[in-house]
């Protein structure tokens, strides 16, 4: 193990053990207004008017006319309004806020509050949605020649769920008055300058700031919402002159806050002499009812659509369609899984249909150093998946497990077991951080020699504030208690970029790496010194144009092979998790603890995500699943200790070697789930996630008859 | 109205608002212990959790009337113990805390696990916890760290 | 709205709840407080030492109301049945706080110690300044949210029977393995007297608005040997089956059919049918 990997206590620890720290709901109400919002209870149709209740002493609306700036929340696209004007578009679209002092109070007005809406018939089905937000389409050598020359054509559709981030903090956001005049707005979230943009827009001026509070949990839920949740409380502290603060109930967040995208994805396979020779592929994303992230999860789904293997000729069109439902956004994976489960899956069944054993099939497939990716780059580094999948199946014994259990079973109780490999692009996708981000990150030496660490990227309980302060430290070669990283502040702090797409530690964290380096040739005691980098694009990358969707889409991948082994309940249906193993390489940890902690957490939400997190809405478009006891996640209960280990393959662009790392771990889970469900079924085909008890009793009643 | 006594991380305390009142608003906006999270108000998520007479409970769940004369302690008042210690070693070393929004909860759940069975087996620590939603960590650094600090905190419990 | 009281004792909690009938009597309070009511005026009755404990009397046990799940499942009385359905209540804080009487109080079919007692026969005992009534369970349950409790009464105790049947058969299937509610539940009990089938219990929770138990099915198979009702076992099975009306929830009724069925033969099975 590298030095540098060596875990250390995380410089967050105390502070949340104790208890001490400050989350955006636990600053004192005093003085603070608090702030609930008028939601949509219709899926569709014309606003026409609102009728307030009488207002007491104290207590105030917030519409769109309150708006100093433009009533739009930059995201990517602008489309979403900070409160619906003209139409609502969705259950739970907020048209008003309420502020006042007491929650109680408050509360009532919001339910006596009345929206005046002319309804209009909502699209639910994105089958039946002709607003199409985003159409992409690539290929990749010729897909016509190879599906005429095929041997046999496979053709398989897929679909996947929804999948809540379930975030124990729910969102919320402050936002202050200051005595210079400027607002400062602080709360949950990943991307202070995300919020910080979307606010600008907003206030239409720069007299505000944004700061990150603690944030308890954000797995991409964190990445665009807060932004206009922010947006609201900006506005309604600029009309109230007074602390305003908007935190969400948990039905509230889970009902009207984004999550990953619902996908039917359809596959065609060619297989010529044995092997794969082309796909065919159509993605259908639900994007809801405004664009938010969508676009960028959808290109991240088509570009992995062709998975691990090496496919010479590809066609691949997806669409991210509207519905009236609560709009879709990032998840950790962000596309990614919504693909890896059909590919890895309908290359198990191809395998099955022409008697080979799935892994068998794959292998021969798997790409590996210099091979094209999907979009005509390369893979330029080592593909160590050969040597992880032996690691695996060496841990979970899956050899012979998966051969003992496809013999006939008997009993109540019957087993499988499954495995599935799977890559995640480190970073952003295409040229987002050569054209669009270009991060930027300084540190501040003061004159005692404390270092400050001025970065934009947040601390979300993935290990930021300690492996950035660990790198300069590890650089300078001064204890890590010299090194510090506040929470970051858009008054103070340059714009490193977002906190997504796995891209913090190996992106921000190379400059902290670089960084260090230019700060220890000038190091002079006793001075305050400040030393800015900014990032620069590997020389090594084949530029990536998004038009065609042709070069690097990403210059790295983090790889990942799992195995899940399962014991199925004949009589209920009921699926018990017996194990889980699981090899990662993310390039060199730059703490072991913190990545293991990545790694075990990610492996649970994919196995959550493909087995009982299940969210659906009913035929007016209203959620179902808006509490804990309806939207389940995993308990400490529903597995035992999940069984992982690092392999790695050094990133030379990253610090130390290191790669993106936060996604990689669920991305993969869903078809290795799925695969251990369908032998413990007899080798039934399974063709969506979430897989449910009630969809394996299906199964087993289709058997008895 | 009537008013209850309870006492509160060592002190007595009295109470003479609504009976009805919630324990975790009580606790969070009048004694200002803010580490007492909510996560769900529902009894679903253990964030809220405290200890009532030794016990884990979830204190979205407890109006202030069923606690006349019982005894609350929060992480503000567990932290002060060398129980606290042993787990907050625990925790550090297997880097056991992430988002830190489950975290006092599910300190106060290992507690009470460990004062009823001071040496768990990897099972009983799970279903010590199940009451406990993390999302961040997949329970395996909690599980293990519980585990680590029974052995290291032995006779404590 | 009176508010809330802490009685001292029974005694005044019967008082107290026949001044004021809409004092909402307050047990645990885990379900109490999830409604969050608007103003809601409690009776607490969590404290209360008389209305707590369980107790040995001439075959029978008896559980007071305001009992916790985790005090009962300390407890060396009670039967070995009823503690696999109380362990896998929610999860610790809330079995530290659940009660009996709060189990039943709600009227709820998804209630995991009522379905042990429907299968028991247990008595509820209701006290009110008036006087006390001993309510079999399924009478004591009307419907849906819907029990047999006069606005002057308090749930005082629970009654079972303490038997040892040579076989019985509990299952919980829920959509977790903690923090799980109830989707279906089930208790079968079989008890022989010779080489006769004395008696034999069935009931199913969380698949219709009320627990459901058919005594005058089971009777089909009363009396008989194993071995004749083995011959009589599908006319058994057929009788749930043709009567089962079961609801729609977080799972479907086609579900809750099959599975219902299901774990019915496997209890058949099991238990020498």
């Amino acid at each position: 193990m590298k030095d540098i990997s060596k875990s250390v206590v995380r410089k967050d620890h105390e502070e949340k053990i104790t208890g001490s720290c400050k989350y955006v709901a636990d600053y004192d109400s005093k003085g603070v207004l608090i702030g609930k919002l008028v939601r949509s209870k219709k899926a569709h149709g014309k606003l026409i008017g609102i009728n307030f209740p009488k207002m007491p002493n104290g207590y105030m609306s917030v519409t769109y006319e309150d708006v100093p700036g433009i009533n739009e929340v930059h995201i990517v696209k602008d489309d979403t309004p900070v409160f619906a004007k003209d139409s609502v578009e969705y259950i739970g679209e907020p048209v008003a806020m309420i502020i006042g002092p007491d929650e109680k109070i408050v509360n009532e007005l919001v339910k006596e509050t009345e929206l005046i809406i002319d309804e209009l018939e909502p699209v639910l089905d994105i089958l039946k949605s002709d607003t199409v937000f985003f159409d992409y389409e690539y290929t990749k050598g010729d897909h016509v020649k190879a599906f005429k020359e095929a041997d046999k054509v496979y053709e398989e559709t897929f679909s996947t769920g929804y999948q809540e981030q379930a975030y124990l903090e729910t969102q919320g956001m402050m936002a202050e008055p200051e005595e210079d005049g400027k607002i400062l707005v602080h709360g949950s979230m990943q991307c202070v300058y995300y919020v910080h943009n979307a606010v600008k827009k907003v206030l239409g001026s720069d007299d505000f700031h944004i700061r990150q509070d603690p944030t308890g949990g954000g797995f991409g839920g964190k990445e665009a919402w807060p932004s206009i949740v922010a947006s609201e409380v900006a506005v309604a502290a600029y009309k109230a002159k007074k602390p305003v603060r908007l935190v969400f109930d948990r039905r509230e967040d889970l009902e009207f806050t984004s999550k990953r995208h619902p996908s039917i994805t359809h596959y065609r396979v060619a297989v010529k002499n044995g092997r794969v020779t082309a796909m065919d592929i159509d993605v259908k994303f639900n994007a809801g009812a405004y664009t938010t992230l969508s676009a960028v999860v959808l290109q991240r789904g088509l570009i992995c659509a062709d998975g691990v293997y090496n496919i010479p000729n590809l066609i691949v069109k997806g669409k991210a369609l509207k519905t009236n439902t609560v709009p879709n956004g990032a998840y950790r994976g962000f596309g990614a899984p919504q693909t890896f489960f059909p590919v890895e899956t309908i290359m198990s069944h191809i395998a099955q249909d022409m008697g080979k054993e799935p892994l068998e099939f794959k292998r021969e497939h798997l790409v590996k150093q210099g091979d094209m990716t999907s979009t005509s780059g390369m893979y330029h580094f080592p593909v160590p998946l050969e040597d992880m999948i032996e690691e695996v199946a060496k841990a979970s014994g899956f050899y012979e497990k998966r051969k003992k259990y496809s013999e006939k079973q008997s009993g109540r109780y019957r087993r499988g077991i499954g495995i599935s490999m799977h890559f995640h692009g480190a970073g952003f996708t295409g040229a987002g951080e050569r054209d669009l981000i270009k991060a930027v990150a300084k540190l501040k030496k003061h004159k005692d020699g404390t270092v400050e660490v001025l970065a934009a990227n947040g601390e979300i309980g993935q290990g930021l504030r300690t492996t950035f302060p660990k790198i300069v430290a590890h650089e300078l070669g001064i204890p890590l208690d010299r090194v510090y990283y506040n929470w970051p502040d858009t008054g103070k702090v340059p714009d490193s970029g977002p906190t997504v797409a796995s891209r913090s530690l190996m992106v921000v964290g190379e400059l902290m790496r670089r960084l260090a380096i230019k700060l220890k040739e000038i190091w002079k005691d006793g001075e305050e010194q400040i030393v800015e980098e900014r990032f620069r694009e590997p020389s090594f990358v084949i530029p990536f144009n998004l038009d065609i969707f042709q070069g690097d889409a990403y210059p790295t991948y983090a790889w990942g092979v799992q195995a899940v082994e399962i014991e199925l309940d004949t009589l209920t249906g009921l699926m018990k998790n017996l194990g889980t193993w699981a090899s990662f390489d993310v390039g060199t940890p730059a703490d072991y603890n913190i990545v293991m902690g990545q790694m075990e957490g990610g492996l649970l939400q994919g196995l959550g995500y493909s087995s009982m997190e299940k969210m659906d809405y009913d035929k007016n478009g209203r959620i179902r699943n808006n509490n804990f006891s309806d939207y389940l996640i995993p308990t400490s209960m529903d597995v035992p200790n999940m069984n992982v280990q690092l392999h790695v393959e050094e990133y030379p662009d990253g610090p130390y070697g290191a790669k993106g790392a936060g996604e990689l771990p669920l991305v993969g889970v869903p078809a290795a789930y799925v695969e251990a469900v369908s032998q413990a079924l007899g080798g039934v085909r399974i063709n969506h996630i979430p897989f449910t008890q009630e969809d394996a009793m299906k199964e087993i009643a289709k058997k008895d008859e | 109205m009537e008013k209850i006594k309870f006492k509160l991380n060592g002190k007595d305390e009295i109470f003479e608002g609504d009976l009805s009142s919630r324990l975790l608003d009580v606790l969070r906006d009048d004694f200002r212990l803010t580490g007492v999270k909510c996560g769900c108000k529902e009894g679903e998520c253990g964030a809220c959790a405290v200890l009532i007479d030794k016990k884990l409970v979830n204190s979205c769940m407890v109006a202030m009337g069923a606690i006349d004369g019982s005894e609350i302690i929060s992480i503000e008042g567990f932290k002060e113990t060398e129980r606290f210690k042993v787990l907050d070693r625990a925790f550090a070393e297997l880097s056991a805390v992430q988002c830190g929004f489950c975290t006092p909860g599910m300190v106060l759940a290992a507690e009470a696990l460990l004062s009823e069975n001071p040496h768990p087996t990897e099972e009983e620590v799970r279903i010590g916890i199940s009451g406990n939603l993390c999302r961040c960590t997949g329970y395996n650094a909690i599980v293990n760290a519980i585990l680590k600090a029974s052995k290291e905190g032995n006779g404590l419990w | 709205m009176v508010g809330s009281f802490i009685p001292k004792n029974k005694k005044e909690a019967l008082d107290l709840k026949a001044k004021y009938t809409e004092l909402i009597p307050y047990s645990g309070g885990t379900d109490l407080m999830v409604e969050n009511r608007k103003n809601p005026s409690y009776l607490f009755l969590g404290k209360l030492n008389e209305l707590k404990g369980i107790k040995k009397t001439d075959g029978k046990i008896e559980i007071g109301a305001e009992t916790t799940f985790t005090e009962a499942l300390e407890s060396p009385i009670i039967p070995q049945m009823m503690k696999d359905a109380l362990i896998l209540i929610a999860a610790p804080a809330i079995r530290n706080t659940g009660t009996f009487a709060g189990n039943i109080g709600n009227g709820s079919a998804k209630a995991d110690s009522a379905l042990i007692e429907y299968g028991l026969d247990a008595v509820i005992t209701v006290e009110s300044v008036r006087g006390e009534r001993n309510i079999p369970i399924e009478d004591f349950y009307l419907g849906r949210k819907h029990i047999d409790l006069n606005e002057d009464e308090i749930i005082t105790k629970i009654t079972i029977p303490d038997i040892h049947p040579d076989f019985y058969s509990y299952e919980k299937v829920g959509g977790r393995k903690a923090l799980a509610i109830s989707r279906i539940a089930f208790l079968g009990i079989l008890e022989m007297e010779s080489d006769k089938i004395k008696s034999i219990s069935v009931s199913f929770g969380a698949v219709s608005e009320k627990i459901i138990r058919y005594k005058d099915v089971e009777k089909m198979l009363i009396g008989l040997t194993k071995e004749e009702a083995k011959a009589k076992k599908d006319e058994f099975v057929k009788a749930y089956e043709d009567r089962m009306q079961l609801t729609e929830g977080r799972v479907s009724a086609d579900y809750r059919k099959k599975v219902t069925i299901k774990l019915l033969k496997e209890f058949l099975k099991n238990g020498g049918i």
